[in-house]
């Protein structure tokens, strides 16, 4: 539905560079990145904001890349709402339609009907200044919605809002999504917003997407060192890579790490996530084909997972949760086994 | 010792403010009661006097309406958009406020008075020397720096993505502005207005150089306090300055009140 092609925009403190992006109708994709990346200039340069240096904006088909944001049918949530602070929050809803020149009454019923999707009704006669922050957020949407909006844009719409706010407005957007298929590019940096509500993800960073697809697979299978590292991926090693009876062993100072994954031989990097490594005390007899023996060098305790830290050559990470870890009583210092599956090292 | 010290400092500041605030209230007061209230009275409702304040008032009013035409689009630009020379015109556009007036009333002068643009102009009609045409012009020139550098903080303190939301939401450029930037900075275009009139209200300098100071005829109230100083007129110079005054105090009450984030 919408096809990015080799878009680049410098605007001096941020910069897209030929990023290219497919989004199919009724998708929810979320665009994660570390700050500075350029998520927000993408975005707004989808919505027409900045005329991009180069490459192009397909929108169903029609060439979108040189129209003013108007006529585009794209809007925009931002996270600190911009709300028209002159305009009462039902104004601010029917902004849009004020635009496009619809009846009165018939802008006031869409706009009653937008404020009761998102139960913002009883707060229609406010000033937006006097609402909290969660019904701030929800108006900027029934803004946005009461469009009928081709592409919905959330600039980081969750980051604002308390914990509690947040959990219940993301439910919300889900429950939107699903309601109406309204096709949705979501910006954030936070995971949990990627896990709960993307179809697929994409990963920026630079100007630039640097990996696209299904959260499992990216945050699985990062496809080099900066996602592995940004989705927090723990356990990174480079060695060089020796085909061995279809599987592959990576050796890495020493040590050899069978992947099941590797493609050809040479220099690779390998990442195994620390909740995919079993930690146990005595040696295990199991299918994983990866089991080493280390020393406990680091536990960090996080309150609700316990990072375990073991030397087996080179460090290994695993997490554990709090009632597995007081069952097994570890110390630094002790001896453990670590043993994760050959289908858990994942080659980049 | 280091709270004595500190409430040395304190109250040494507190008194240099005090006594300062003093000072104006007993300038101020000295003004108002030096004639006698049946005089001062009998001064304001004096022919001369009126037509002093009809003609002060007319020329501020035109003159602030002409910053406002011109200053705010300029104030904007300087806001939102990124130039060559932005710098350059940003330096160029504050140096009136800079500039005496009376320095600013002879390049004036020059201008409409010697150029072959001035006397096109004049040719036409448009005669701004000795004019109070003139007294517009000069009210004009010194006090555009004013409105301008209020409505510029004022469209900077303005996110520009209350414009990108309006835009997406079905308005042009123009329309953005004009339905959400504008109303957004009402508050500052109205300080921006009260303080670029109160001060053309007391344009004194530029004016008497451009227009002169003509009895009956470009006679607006500080040159009214000036005409009537000079000839031993008591009186009606301390009437004209007491209006000056009450208009001061107005319009610092109102720019106080509303002016609030526009600083300049």
């Amino acid at each position: 539905m919408l096809h990015i092609k080799n878009l680049s925009k410098d605007l001096g403190e941020f910069v897209l560079r030929d990023v290219s992006l497919d989004i199919e109708r009724g998708e929810y994709i979320v665009i994660i990145g570390p700050t500075g990346a350029g998520k927000t200039i993408l975005l707004e340069t989808i919505a027409g904001i900045y005329p991009p240096d180069s490459g192009t904006i397909i929108l169903d088909g029609r060439d979108i890349t040189g129209l003013p944001p108007r006529e585009r049918n794209i809007c925009v949530v931002y996270q600190d709402y911009m709300l028209f602070p002159h305009l009462s929050v039902e104004e601010n809803i029917g902004f849009g339609l004020v635009s496009r020149k619809m009846p009165k009454d018939e802008i006031k019923k869409r706009v009653a009907d937008a404020a009761a999707l998102l139960s913002i009704d009883h707060l229609l006669h406010r000033s937006p200044e006097t609402l909290s922050g969660g019904e701030q957020q929800r108006t900027s949407i029934a803004r946005a919605i009461v469009m009928d909006p081709v592409l919905l844009l959330l600039d980081e719409p969750l980051s604002a809002l308390d914990g509690q706010t947040r959990e219940m407005l993301r439910k919300e957007l889900r429950r939107l999504h699903s309601l109406y298929k309204i096709t949705v590019v979501h910006v954030t940096h936070n995971f949990e917003e990627v896990f709960s509500l993307a179809d697929r993800v994409a990963v920026m960073n630079d100007g630039d997407v640097v990996q696209c697809g299904h959260p499992d697979e990216v945050f699985r299978k990062p496809n080099c060192e900066f996602i592995a590292n940004f989705t927090g991926v723990e356990n990174i090693f480079s060695g060089t890579c020796i085909q061995q009876d279809g599987a592959s062993a990576i050796t890495v100072d020493g040590l050899t790490i069978i992947s099941g994954t590797c493609k050809g031989d040479g220099e690779v990097c390998a990442s195994v996530r620390p909740e995919d490594i079993l930690i146990s005390r005595e040696s295990i007899k199991s299918s994983a084909r990866n089991s080493f023996k280390g020393t406990i060098t680091d536990i960090e305790n996080n309150g609700v997972v316990i990072k375990v830290t073991a030397d087996a050559g080179i460090p290994l990470v695993s997490v554990l949760t709090r009632q597995g870890y007081d069952e097994m009583q570890l110390r630094e210092g002790d001896e453990v086994y670590l043993t994760f599956k050959a289908s858990a090292v994942h080659i980049f | 010792m280091k709270n004595l010290r500190n409430s040395w400092l304190k109250y040494a500041t507190i008194s240099v403010g005090v006594l300062l605030a003093v000072f104006i209230i007993i300038l101020l007061a000295l003004i108002v009661t030096k004639p006698t209230p049946e005089g001062l009275i009998a001064s304001i409702t004096s022919k001369e006097i009126h037509f002093a304040i009809t003609l002060s008032l007319l020329t501020s009013l035109v003159s602030t309406f002409l910053c406002i035409l011109i200053g705010v689009p300029a104030a904007y630009a300087l806001a939102r958009y990124n130039f060559t020379g932005k710098n350059m015109v940003n330096a160029l556009l504050d140096m009136p406020l800079a500039l005496p007036p009376l320095v600013a009333g002879l390049g004036l002068l020059l201008f409409f008075g010697t150029t072959s643009f001035g006397r096109g102009l004049a040719e036409m009609g448009l005669v701004f020397v000795f004019t109070p045409l003139g007294i517009i012009t000069a009210q004009f020139f010194v006090n555009i720096p004013f409105m301008l550098r209020i409505m510029r903080s004022t469209f900077e303190s303005i996110s520009p993505r209350y414009e990108n939301v309006a835009k997406t939401l079905g308005c042009s450029d123009a329309q953005a502005l004009w339905r959400v930037t504008l109303p957004m900075s009402a508050a500052g275009f109205f300080a921006g207005s009260v303080i670029t009139w109160a001060k053309g209200i007391g344009e004194f300098g530029a004016a008497l150089l451009l227009a002169g100071a003509i009895k009956w005829k470009t006679e607006t109230l500080p040159i009214a306090l000036f005409l009537n100083m000079s000839c031993g007129n008591l009186d009606m110079a301390i009437s004209a300055a007491t209006i000056l005054i009450i208009i001061s105090v107005v319009a610092l009450y109102i720019f106080e009140r509303y002016g609030g984030a526009s600083r300049f």
